[in-house]
């Protein structure tokens, strides 16, 4: 043990890493100005002693080389990637549950606006028949209904988000007091005789869990670890902790308000909480806004054809839709305005028997809206774009996963290899992706191809 | 069913073969993204663009043969297969480049960092190596 050879053989392994500290050292200062560097620390720690024939001999000390530095970037994009996911994955989540109100089922807005058609048809044959206006007046309130329950599932989808965004917080709020305890724990002055890995693992999976919950950014200072949320609202700070709070906005809606009250709602990135927060105020409004504007137009031009004629009785057509004044909650308040059947304006002259004013009935589901567009286009493009949406939300969700999983894959994996051979597999991966990309865009613009081909014109 | 019917109805079986075949290939590079099989990533992409090239020029050719033909009637069930098949594809594709994205800026944020160590640091073999240094006798 203690022979010529050993001796030497350690000395020379000394120089080594004395050399590879002092390099360490000089790269930390070169790259001090480096945007995203993370400095490089030289760990040397005690080898165990033995004791041989009666004498204890030293078992040196032991250098970690840069790869602590790789595994910290690699924690960085694990937890960066976690929040994408997190905040992808409820998004579409709700956005499933969103499309159940747009889905061809029957009572939805496309089959009553049709319904809504096919009635009027049915008057132009038989404009005297009682029944016949009767059942046009019906067809009238399923469609208010429709869109009534389109906009109310709408709503409750809003609500669920917003409820989450309550229950996000105050986890956030479990997590970084636990956060903040492992901290203490895990000072110098309480750490001098302990190893803290065990307590550093726990602290890492709870920062995993809080990025599934909010985008979140961690530094170090002289405190210990800082954790901020993206705007850079302190959520810890070493052993203390910084609460959340919601309150109830101007809106109805839950608002998040840093520790020192600031509201903080609007800069909330990633996470569930991120993703509860743009579905809420940005994605649903969105969609609300489409419905209402549907729903105001409409009934303002089908009440215009209804001005333009007489109804049975000879009196001038009244208002068939009520609608709230403005756009917002139109769909939500949209109601069938007359009592009876016999007050639709079918005549265009007020003679019995006419139904010269249908066309303008009808007309006024076929021409365009101000919107550019006929209801039923109006309407179909909104289904597309909740669909469009939530199939968005499933890939970029189901994506992130799997760029997750490599991630923790190549974290998990103890590899030997030297920083240039990662290199260049990084390299080569970077060459890959760049010909995948490639492939995306041949693929994208054979779709057009391939619908084409699959119609029967092509073949 | 006459000659020509049965040509377009065989091209266009080639057509769904191909389809299928590149939304498998999306699959396995797709696992091979997740599982840091750089070999297999490789293999694949080669074998995608093998299979866009005979796509697309399996799509130049049908243009060229429906212009010099009035009849384009094709078997009904092939063409809804075709539908799905390209409808199944387009899905993957999006999934496929979204996941390209978030790796390629992966990919580039360590190759960046590496950049920066590269001539001036020599790291040890290992994860978790440690270099015996120096002893002494008590």
């Amino acid at each position: 043990m203690g022979g010529l050879t050993t001796s030497l053989f350690m000395g020379v392994q000394a120089l080594e890493a004395s050399e590879a500290a002092l390099n360490a050292t000089s790269n930390n200062i070169a790259n001090a100005n480096t945007p995203g560097y993370t400095r490089e620390v030289a760990q040397f720690s005690e080898n165990q002693e033995s004791l041989t024939g009666g004498t204890v001999i030293g078992g040196g000390v032991s250098l970690d080389s840069i790869q602590s530095v790789r595994d910290e970037l690699l924690n960085l994009q694990i937890q960066q990637q976690t929040s994408l996911q997190g905040s992808a994955d409820t998004q579409s989540s709700i956005l499933q549950q969103l499309q159940t109100n747009f889905s061809n089922t029957g009572s939805d807005i496309g089959s009553a606006l049709s319904a809504f058609s096919s009635s009027l048809a049915d008057l132009s044959a038989n404009p005297s028949s009682s029944a016949v206006q009767q059942s046009v007046l019906s067809a009238g309130q399923n469609l208010a209904n429709s869109f009534n329950n389109t906009a109310s599932g709408l709503t409750t989808a809003q609500a669920g988000a917003d409820s989450q965004v309550t229950q996000t917080v105050a986890q956030i709020n479990s997590i970084t007091a636990q956060i903040a305890q492992l901290n203490a724990q895990l000072s110098p002055s309480v750490m001098s005789q302990q190893n803290g890995g065990t307590i550093e693992d726990q602290r890492d999976q709870l920062v995993q869990q809080l990025s599934q919950l909010v985008g979140v950014s961690i530094s170090q200072s002289s405190d210990g670890e800082v954790i901020t949320t993206a705007n850079g609202s302190p959520l810890v700070m070493g052993s203390q902790s910084f609460q959340l709070q919601t309150t109830t906005g101007s809106d109805g809606f839950q608002q998040v308000l840093d520790s020192n009250g600031n509201n903080i709602t609007s800069a909330i990135q990633g996470g569930q909480l991120g993703g509860a927060i743009q579905m809420r105020d940005q994605t649903i409004p969105g969609f609300m806004n489409s419905l209402d504007t549907l729903a105001s137009q409409f009934a303002t031009a089908f009440n215009a054809a209804q001005a333009q004629g007489f109804d049975s009785n000879g009196n001038p057509g009244q208002a068939f839709f009520s609608v709230p004044t403005g756009t917002a909650g139109a769909a939500a308040g949209i109601q069938v305005a007359l009592t009876s059947g016999s007050q639709i304006a079918v005549s265009s002259d007020g003679t019995v028997g006419s139904n010269g004013n249908v066309a303008n009935l009808s007309a006024a589901l076929t021409n365009a809206l101000p919107s550019g567009q006929s209801a039923s286009g109006a309407y179909g493009e909104l289904v597309y774009d909740v669909g469009n949406t939530a199939s968005n939300a499933g890939a970029q969700s189901s994506a992130v996963g799997q760029n997750l999983l490599q991630l923790t894959n190549q974290q998990s994996s103890v590899s030997g290899v030297s920083i240039d051979e990662e290199t260049t597999n990084l390299i080569r991966y970077q060459t890959a992706y760049e010909a995948a990309a490639r492939i995306v865009s041949t693929i994208q613009a054979l779709s057009t191809v391939t619908l084409d081909m699959g119609s029967s014109q092509s073949y | 069913m006459g000659a020509d019917a049965q040509t377009r109805n065989r091209a266009a079986g080639e057509h769904l073969v191909l389809l299928r075949s590149l939304a498998r290939e999306l699959e396995r590079a797709i696992e091979a993204i997740a599982h840091n099989n750089l070999a297999e990533l490789e293999e694949s992409i080669a074998t995608q663009q093998d299979l866009s090239v005979r796509l697309t020029e399996l799509a130049h050719n049908r243009r060229e043969a429906a212009h010099a033909t009035t009849d384009h009637n094709l078997d009904g069930d092939l063409r809804g297969e075709i539908q799905t098949a390209a409808g199944e594809l387009q899905k993957l594709n999006l999934r496929y480049s979204l996941l390209i994205e978030h790796s390629s800026r992966s990919a580039a944020q360590m190759a960046a960092l590496f950049r920066s160590f590269r001539g001036q640091f020599q790291e040890a073999s290992g994860a978790r190596e440690n270099h015996t240094t120096l002893s002494c006798q008590v």
